[in-house]
């Protein structure tokens, strides 16, 4: 109940990508937004996070509008891993990961002892930790993906908005990740993420929301999604949907 | 990068000695009447009535280094807060327009309107650069940030040319005030006196006490516009509150001593070497270097074709045009 949009359109130079989405965003769960290229989903996880200002609609967090609440205190409850980064100069990977702390701290940006226990955890959970010195820039596009992670991370929200944050990132890294996120929805987190790779979603996530041309198709557990029909209609995909043998989840595969 | 890595407190001290060497030589040195070393640091604090010297040291001197310092370290200020907020490393009131927009200002205001002369020649330089300033930003949609680079420095340039003919048609319809005014282009030190120093102060120890306000919030800009956002930055208030800080710090030096360049794009830079990218220390670092950079031109200045002057604006340009060019070529813009 936490998060919702009503009527929502969305979108850039008076043009609406995302469109009168009514969406409630279930809460304590993992949920994937998928769809194809240019369908609206990072538009509107862009809009959930007030990056971007509604053109009709509106976005609720705990049934007031989201536009109408202080910027640190937001920055406190949800945290967005932005689709592409800048590769800022000069800074390195542990104060980047601090900089996640920063609604948290007064505004001189001072680190006390807690902040320092929570950005280190981070830094261990993905993996971080040996990069700490060394300066963002330098590092992979792996690397520096789970660098901003550990920042986003940091911000210590009760709900996290993902924008795939899989990119660059080998199978291993991307196994990792998904261990990781549910590891933090078990601690109470909501997670929303966009995905592109539908197996992965699948087999990772309880809710999955799929979007076409700015608008909602459908949405609800994995195994009551993905049907033949909705990979036709959706990603003009020609796929049947298999059990995965590991993992009991349905899985598609391209004929 | 060239990396000189002494502990911040350090690099402090060193700077804030240099500036004490930097100011106390230029109360002494290059004069037509003698004045020993000693002979100005007595005019600061046990002054000898009967001499002349001291006075010169009281009444001149002191006065143009105090200036020279704070001009240095608004424009430094200003510089590095231009920087921030665009995420450009061209950005500088010389280059994006704000020092020709000054000028137009001021220019109008001491020959077509002398009228407006009640209202004085900051809130002149202050409003001729806000709206310079507020064209580049337009043209060059910094607003949106990102990849912008080239459109915004290009709108500096652009915005800078019309404003410079503009001031050249001012002077030529108006030729008995060109003298004057063409001095006042060049930026120098020569006429700051302490009534200069009094109207120049309280703006500027506001400006550069608001630019250390604004400094932690300009390292989250650092990491781009959405990640700031998400950070809980409001960006349009520290977009808005950071071009008037802007404003007031250059527009202030502007007034004081004339149009005055490069020192808004040379230092940030030279700071960002000395203690990294962290503005809440650079920012410091950068005020004191543009402090001793503007003292050490002007004394510079007094030297080159003694006993005549060069304006320090001059000198600077001469510094700082080799510098932007290594800058240009340096990085990838």
């Amino acid at each position: 109940m936490s998060l919702s949009t009503h009527n929502l359109s969305v979108g850039y130079h008076d043009k609406a990508i995302v469109k009168q989405v009514d969406l409630t965003i279930p809460e304590g769960k993992i949920i994937a937004l998928l769809g194809p290229n240019g369908c609206g989903k990072s538009t509107l996880l862009k809009a959930m996070a007030r990056i971007l200002s509604p053109m009709e609609g509106q976005v609720h967090w705990q049934g007031k509008n989201l536009h109408g609440i202080a910027s640190k205190k937001l920055a406190q409850q949800l945290a967005l891993l932005p689709q592409t980064q800048p590769i800022p100069e000069g800074i390195k990977v542990k104060d980047l990961v601090a900089y996640g702390r920063s609604p948290y701290t007064g505004f001189w940006g001072r680190i006390n002892k807690d902040d320092q226990v929570i950005i280190d955890k981070m830094m261990e959970e993905t993996g971080i930790t040996e990069l700490a010195d060394q300066l963002v820039s330098e590092l992979s596009g792996g690397q520096r993906q789970r660098v901003w992670l550990a920042m986003t991370l940091a911000q210590d929200t009760p709900y996290l908005l993902l924008d795939e944050p899989t990119t660059y990132m080998d199978l291993s890294h991307q196994v990792e990740l998904m261990h990781l996120l549910r590891k933090l929805n078990l601690q109470g987190k909501t997670i929303i993420t966009v995905l592109h790779d539908i197996n992965q979603a699948a087999r990772y996530c309880d809710h999955l929301i799929v979007m076409k041309q700015g608008e909602i198709i459908t949405q609800g557990s994995p195994e009551s999604v993905l049907t033949q029909k909705l990979l036709k209609k959706v990603f003009s995909l020609d796929a049947q949907i298999h059990q995965d043998p590991i993992a009991k989840t349905p899985m598609c595969v391209v004929e | 990068m060239i990396s000189i890595r002494l502990p911040f407190v350090g690099q402090c001290l060193i700077l804030l000695l240099l500036l004490l060497v930097c100011s106390w030589t230029s109360l002494f040195s290059w004069s037509v009447i003698t004045i020993t070393p000693m002979d100005a640091l007595h005019a600061l604090y046990n002054m000898d009535k009967e001499s002349i010297a001291q006075h010169i040291v009281h009444d001149l001197r002191l006065p143009r280094v105090l200036i020279g310092i704070m001009v240095g370290a608004n424009l430094a200020a200003a510089g590095v807060i231009m920087q921030g907020l665009t995420q450009n490393p061209l950005a500088s009131p010389s280059v994006l327009g704000i020092n020709a927009g000054a000028a137009l200002g001021m220019a109008t205001v001491s020959t077509i309107a002398p009228w407006f002369g009640l209202l004085g020649s900051s809130v002149a330089a202050i409003i001729g650069g806000g709206i310079a300033w507020a064209f580049v930003m337009l043209l060059g949609s910094a607003w949106r940030g990102g990849n912008e680079h080239g459109r915004l420095v290009l709108a500096g340039v652009a915005i800078s040319a019309l404003c410079a003919a503009l001031t050249k048609a001012v002077i030529i319809i108006a030729e008995d005030q060109a003298a004057g005014v063409l001095t006042w282009l060049a930026g120098s030190l020569t006429d700051a006196r302490w009534q200069t120093f009094d109207s120049f102060w309280p703006v500027c120890v506001i400006g550069l006490l608001g630019a250390m306000l604004i400094a932690p919030t300009l390292n989250l800009l650092q990491l781009g516009d959405d990640n700031a956002r998400n950070l809980g930055v409001s960006l349009m208030w520290v977009k808005l509150g950071g071009s008037f800080l802007v404003l007031l710090l250059v527009g202030s030096a502007i007034s004081s001593v004339g149009a005055i360049g490069f020192v808004g794009l040379l230092v940030p830079h030279m700071a960002r070497m000395l203690a990294g990218q962290d503005h809440r220390k650079f920012l410091p670092i950068a005020m004191m270097l543009g402090a001793c950079l503007v003292v050490l031109s002007d004394t510079v200045s007094r030297a080159i074709i003694y006993p005549a002057e060069t304006p320090a604006g001059a000198i600077l340009a001469l510094i700082g045009a080799p510098f932007f060019i290594y800058l240009v070529r340096k990085r990838t813009l």
